[in-house]
């Protein structure tokens, strides 16, 4: 009986595992179909594999340019986590040990997650209008520092109360100030956190859509945006295999970060869920 | 005195960018929401009162994309929390025995909503979508999965497969904190396994639920980006959901006080469910 249990178990996580990647499992399986396979047989296996999909989209550039999306993404969203952290890094330290915005700042921002975002979305497409933001991967770097901000808060809150003020305490009387104590005291030991707070934030941000819909049009369309212009400017027609291709490429950078650094998800999630 | 000024000054760059980035669009906004204003007139909105109010409150669409949104939210969280808990108890031993195995359990939520909208566009093509095929090999045929009357509950289970990983992590580590001597404790009256569950389980994940189901039902209330990609308004009108609401009313309509009026709504929303929650999660158990 208990055998059957523990088999039973494995069963059900394969099953668990295989139905909730599916989309992304049949999107792989594609890419390496021809065109011609994939009218032929859409079933989960491949006949005779093929690279050619991905060759193609290379080959494209002047109509469909997947290396200029994957590089605005990736400075847009390196540059978010960046502001993130460098916002909140401070304003965590300045909480936690000096009790200042603690019952207004802190619960204003960790709030803001309630808020759905669309609501703001027509006055920052005015704002970044007047600002010359419009279309610049600056201007969604900053909106993705702004989605992420309440998720980085909260974990390097969290963090920062970890350190011992008898740290603090100590450098002071040695005649460092804040910034110092901030800077070679405290950094180094939420440098565990800010690591995990580091990856998903640049999931997230790379994985943002909506504003990037608003915001961009040309320069800095992120590669989220620009997989789906893949599909509205081949009308009718798609090409599977070569959309197959590009949806692959555009959610691998995203996808082998969880994979390689799950730990540092799964802390970052769980400690953003509850404490939040 | 001086080391709380230092405090001020590390805060300072945040609260000026989150004045910047939410409250100067939220004054803005208090302004569009009372005014007649299009595109041609944006630094010269006319004030009307509350008119656009009314016209978003006698909206038949507003108050269908409303209940779409809100029927959606109910059922995707709901799903999610019994499908996660139930994987929860029934994976933990394998879970705590091999730890890496979340990794591809958590997969689906490193993939960006947009991306996987469009991925279900190529899964469930009629042609050559390997559901539909599978569908009418078993079945001898295959429903529209992006019909007018399928939409909602395709919509819905994408929703679900994608984001039932976050519960599961959420309520499988509340689930695994549970101290052993409290177990212990209660298997001393000898309660069944439903009973231990119910009584003494449950209870104490009742944090960790509540997170994870306010999350949840605010993120699928607010379900923009997959919808979008999948079906658009698309399917007649019939997965129209809220944000969806709001960005055709200013981006197609070009209906701005409109989509302003309907936004504050939303937010006023928002705001009356983050209360309750707040009083509900401080209530001692």
């Amino acid at each position: 009986m208990r055998r059957i249990v523990a088999a039973l178990r494995w069963v059900v996580l394969a099953i668990a595992i295989a139905a909730l990647n599916a989309p992304v499992i049949v999107t792989l399986i594609t890419s390496f179909k021809s065109d011609a396979e994939i009218a032929e047989n859409p079933s989960l296996t491949i006949e005779h594999p093929t690279l050619a999909n991905y060759t193609r989209i290379f080959a494209m550039a002047d109509r469909f340019d997947i290396v200029h999306y994957l590089s605005n993404s990736l400075i847009e969203a390196a540059l978010g986590t960046l502001f993130a952290l460098a916002l909140a890094l401070p304003a965590a330290y300045g909480m936690v040990r000096f009790r200042v915005g603690l019952a207004w700042l802190f619960p204003a921002v960790v709030n803001q997650r309630a808020i759905p975002l669309i609501i703001f979305a027509i006055p920052i497409y005015l704002m970044f209008q007047a600002a010359g933001l419009l279309d610049t991967r600056l201007g969604l770097a900053l909106i993705m520092c702004l989605v992420n901000l309440p998720l980085v808060l909260v974990l390097l809150v969290n963090a920062v109360r970890e350190v011992p003020a008898e740290l603090d305490e100590a450098a002071r009387i040695d005649g460092a100030g804040s910034w110092a104590i901030l800077l070679r005291i405290v950094l180094p030991l939420v440098r565990p956190m800010l690591a995990s707070a580091t990856v998903l934030a640049f999931i997230y941000a790379w994985n943002e859509f909506l504003f990037g819909l608003i915001l961009t049009t040309r320069a800095a369309v992120p590669v989220t945006v620009g997989a789906s212009f893949f599909f509205s400017a081949s009308g009718g027609g798609v090409r599977w295999g070569v959309a197959a291709a590009v949806m692959m490429l555009s959610t691998l950078p995203p996808l082998l970060l969880g994979l390689f650094a799950y730990r540092h998800i799964g802390r970052s999630l769980t400690a953003g869920a509850v404490k939040g | 005195m001086t080391a709380r000024a230092d405090g001020w000054v590390m805060i300072a760059p945040l609260t000026a960018f989150l004045l910047l980035m939410l409250a100067l669009p939220f004054a803005v906004d208090c302004i569009y929401a009372i005014s007649r204003v299009s595109f041609e007139t944006l630094r010269a909105p006319r004030i009307v009162g509350l008119q656009n109010f009314a016209i978003v409150l006698r909206d038949g669409e507003f108050w269908g994309a409303m209940l779409f949104s809100l029927r959606f939210a109910l059922l995707v969280t709901a799903a999610e929390i019994l499908l996660a808990l139930a994987l929860a108890i029934f994976l933990a031993p394998l879970l705590a025995r091999f730890p890496w195995l979340m990794a591809p359990l958590l997969l689906p939520t490193m993939v960006a909503p947009a991306l996987v909208g469009l991925m279900y566009r190529l899964v469930l093509h009629e042609f050559v979508g390997a559901v539909p095929y599978y569908f009418v090999l078993l079945t001898g045929d295959s429903p529209s999965f992006l019909g007018p009357d399928s939409a909602f509950w395709t919509l819905a289970t994408i929703e679900t497969l994608q984001w039932t990983p976050f519960a599961l992590l959420i309520l499988y580590t509340a689930y695994q904190s549970i101290p052993t001597e409290v177990r212990e404790a209660a298997a001393l009256d000898g309660p069944g396994p439903w009973q231990m569950l119910r009584l003494i389980e449950l209870p104490l994940m009742r944090p960790a639920l509540l997170a994870v189901g306010f999350i949840r039902f605010i993120d699928s209330f607010r379900v923009f980006d997959n919808v979008y990609t999948l079906t658009g308004a698309g399917a007649g009108g019939s997965t129209t959901t809220i944000s969806i609401y709001i960005y055709e009313a200013f981006f197609r309509r070009n209906d701005i006080g409109v989509a302003v009026a309907a936004s504050m709504i939303l937010l006023a929303v928002a705001f009356a469910l983050l209360t309750l929650v707040l009083r509900w999660s401080e209530r001692p158990a």
